[in-house]
């Protein structure tokens, strides 16, 4: 499961990627079309940025599609990372009021 | 996206150092004997950055920040998963190490 959730935070550590992740999850879909249109950089641009959240298993073509092909959030996929960031930051927790408590009773 | 947590500690950031930049010092607080430390870089008394792993899993970086605070000190931690794989981690241990 780790192994999995690298590359996540991977594909989100770039701004861009984050904006189609907040898209996706704003809309449910977008197109590589659509997104050239809503930022300031190429559709190979666009293009290569779905590819890494693909990559990473973020995203995937939306079925139903024809003509122009549209992508989702792949169900489930942020679940993981989420997982980790909240049980990371929860075991953080626990370990600084034990680092406290040590060192303030010295 | 990494997680991060803060607290404020009455002592001073040299004794919050202490408990956290030595084996003994964490022997104090810290309580996961299957995972390993390995410290990447100390800036004494204010920030220490390791990187830890249990088993097979991926290492992780974690990062402290130790300031001095009206209370005494204020330490705030961030951990982070990063992405290139072990083996290559492994080599660079060993260029630090040598």
């Amino acid at each position: 499961m780790s192994d999995a959730i690298g590359p996540v935070f991977a594909a989100l550590a770039d701004p861009t990627r984050r904006h189609v992740v907040e898209t996706l999850l704003r809309d449910g879909s977008t197109s590589v079309p659509a997104l050239a249109a809503a930022l300031p950089i190429t559709r190979q641009a666009v293009a290569k940025h779905l590819a890494t959240l693909g990559d990473a298993g973020l995203i995937e073509r939306a079925p139903g599609t024809t003509r122009e092909v549209h992508y989702r959030l792949r169900p489930g996929a942020l679940g993981p990372a989420n997982d980790w960031l909240h049980t990371t930051a929860a075991a953080w927790d626990d370990r600084l009021a034990r680092l406290k408590g040590a060192v303030e009773t010295r | 996206m990494p997680a991060q947590r803060e607290i404020e500690i009455e002592a001073s950031p040299e004794e919050v150092w202490d408990a956290l930049s030595t084996e003994e010092g964490r022997e104090r607080w810290l309580d996961e004997p299957e995972r390993t430390i390995h410290v990447e870089s100390e800036d004494p008394p204010h920030r220490l950055v390791w990187w830890w792993w249990t088993g097979d899993e991926p290492a992780s970086r974690v990062e402290f920040l130790v300031v001095a605070a009206p209370a005494g000190a204020r330490v705030l931690v961030t951990e982070t998963l990063p992405t290139f794989p072990l083996a290559t981690l492994a080599a660079r241990f060993a260029l630090v190490a040598a």
